[in-house]
């Protein structure tokens, strides 16, 4: 297989995850960021709001749907295939305490599966599982300081990249300053969601990771 | 369907869900509803496939509440949706005839909208002032619950301040059943508080 493509599809190297602070199914800032997002550079969007109820999730999947994106980009949700079947979304996007893609594959056998992993233990269970793309950090601080733990450097991203053939994105605290060291330890692509916020520069800053990621 | 009248309890956040449910199986429940608002997804997923083995014991049904994918992973009977959660003809779109779709409805409107989206049974209330749920809204009381059991041509489940007290009562009011939280996952005996519930919607056996 094509280390970039999985399910028949080219997988971005961009990787933007949403805000997880929209208040509704509005989803204004998410919406923003989407229709700014510069056609030439597809990428994977992310919905991660896990304070929206299921009512609010599927509009906000079916609002996105609207949009005119970029043919390559790929869409997918946090867990929720439920969701992800109902709006037509390419793929879901499964934490480390979710159901696996082994479980769920068979019920939407053409979709994205991808899977945060933050050892390599999890790594081996989400490669056995069969997941397409994998999502590794947080490699440097955050500036949203999640509730991901603290970072887990450089090294580890290299191990885990490593060790693998699937696509490994680099997730906390990417900036364009320090993506390329990213890549250089074997990441696939790099994800973000503060940067990514700030919308007044975030053609600029797709591009600029774009030149960075791109082989 | 479960032969009417019949009872369906749903887990409650405080209990370890698959133990309740073996308890309310064996009082003789005939549906439950996995209902866990926080619980990660394989969590929720290992609780279904548990309570859905004891559930095929005692031919009796699982549905889980909002979360379609982990019902339709685990090989549950069906989903129980809320106001709040997938619209039921969304749902019915995604699992076609084979699931089992519950709508909580907490009107006639609701209830009629709710059958006509393709919903198999509804949960309606609340009924009675109840301590289970945060809610804002007053009780709809029993003669909301009779004019839905007479338009509907779905089985209408009471929900709501249903105890072993009044069950008999809602059932006389036209629900095919009821549907209880704290009545059996506060007990002191689960079991005991199901069979309770059991001998009130079914005088007779």
């Amino acid at each position: 297989m094509e280390h970039n493509k999985r399910q028949g599809r080219v997988i971005p190297r961009i990787y933007l995850v949403s805000s997880g602070e929209e208040k509704s199914e509005n989803c204004s800032r998410l919406m923003t960021q989407l229709s700014l997002l510069p056609h030439p550079f597809p990428c994977i969007v992310q919905i991660r709001e896990k304070q929206l109820n299921t009512k609010e999730l599927l509009r906000v999947a079916l609002q996105i749907k609207a949009l005119a994106l970029s043919k390559e980009t790929i869409i997918i949700i946090n867990e929720r295939l439920d969701v992800a079947l109902a709006a037509s979304l390419d793929g879901i996007h499964l934490p480390e305490s979710g159901c696996t893609p082994a479980i769920l594959r068979p019920l939407a056998p053409k979709m994205l599966f991808g899977c945060s992993v933050h050892s390599l233990e999890a790594l081996r269970n989400a490669e056995e599982s069969g997941a397409d793309y994998l999502l590794f950090g947080p490699v440097f601080e955050t500036p949203s300081k999640r509730a991901y733990g603290p970072p887990q450097g450089l090294q580890l991203l290299g191990r885990i990249s490593h060790s693998t053939s699937l696509p490994v994105f680099a997730l906390g605290g990417i900036t364009p300053e320090n993506a390329a060291y990213c890549m250089a330890e074997g990441a696939y692509g790099i994800a973000a969601l503060s940067i990514f916020q700030e919308t007044t520069r975030l053609v600029d800053t797709i591009e600029r990771f774009y030149n960075i990621v791109t082989p | 369907m479960p032969v009417t009248p019949f009872l369906c309890v749903i887990t409650d956040e405080s209990l370890c869900p698959v133990s309740l449910a073996e308890e309310a199986l064996k009082g003789g429940a005939a549906m439950i509803q996995l209902r866990h608002k926080t619980a990660s997804g394989s969590q929720l997923f290992a609780w279904a496939v548990a309570i859905r083995k004891f559930c095929r014991q005692y031919h009796a049904l699982l549905v889980i509440n909002d979360r379609l994918d982990i019902a339709m992973a685990s090989g549950a009977d069906g989903v129980h949706l809320g106001q709040e959660d997938m619209p039921a003809a969304v749902a019915r779109k995604i699992v076609g005839k084979n699931h089992i779709i519950g709508v909580t409805a907490s009107s006639v409107h609701e209830a009629i909208e709710a059958e006509n989206d393709g919903a198999d049974y509804i949960g309606l209330g609340h009924i009675y002032p109840t301590s289970s749920k945060e809610k804002i809204n007053s009780p709809i009381g029993i003669e909301t619950l009779r004019q839905a059991s007479a338009i509907l041509s779905i089985p209408v489940l009471a929900i709501g301040g249903i105890s072993s007290e009044n069950a008999g009562l809602v059932i006389s009011f036209g629900a095919s059943g009821v549907a209880v939280i704290s009545a059996v996952s506060r007990a002191e005996s689960p079991l005991t508080a199901t069979r309770g519930l059991m001998r009130a919607i079914n005088p007779k056996k």
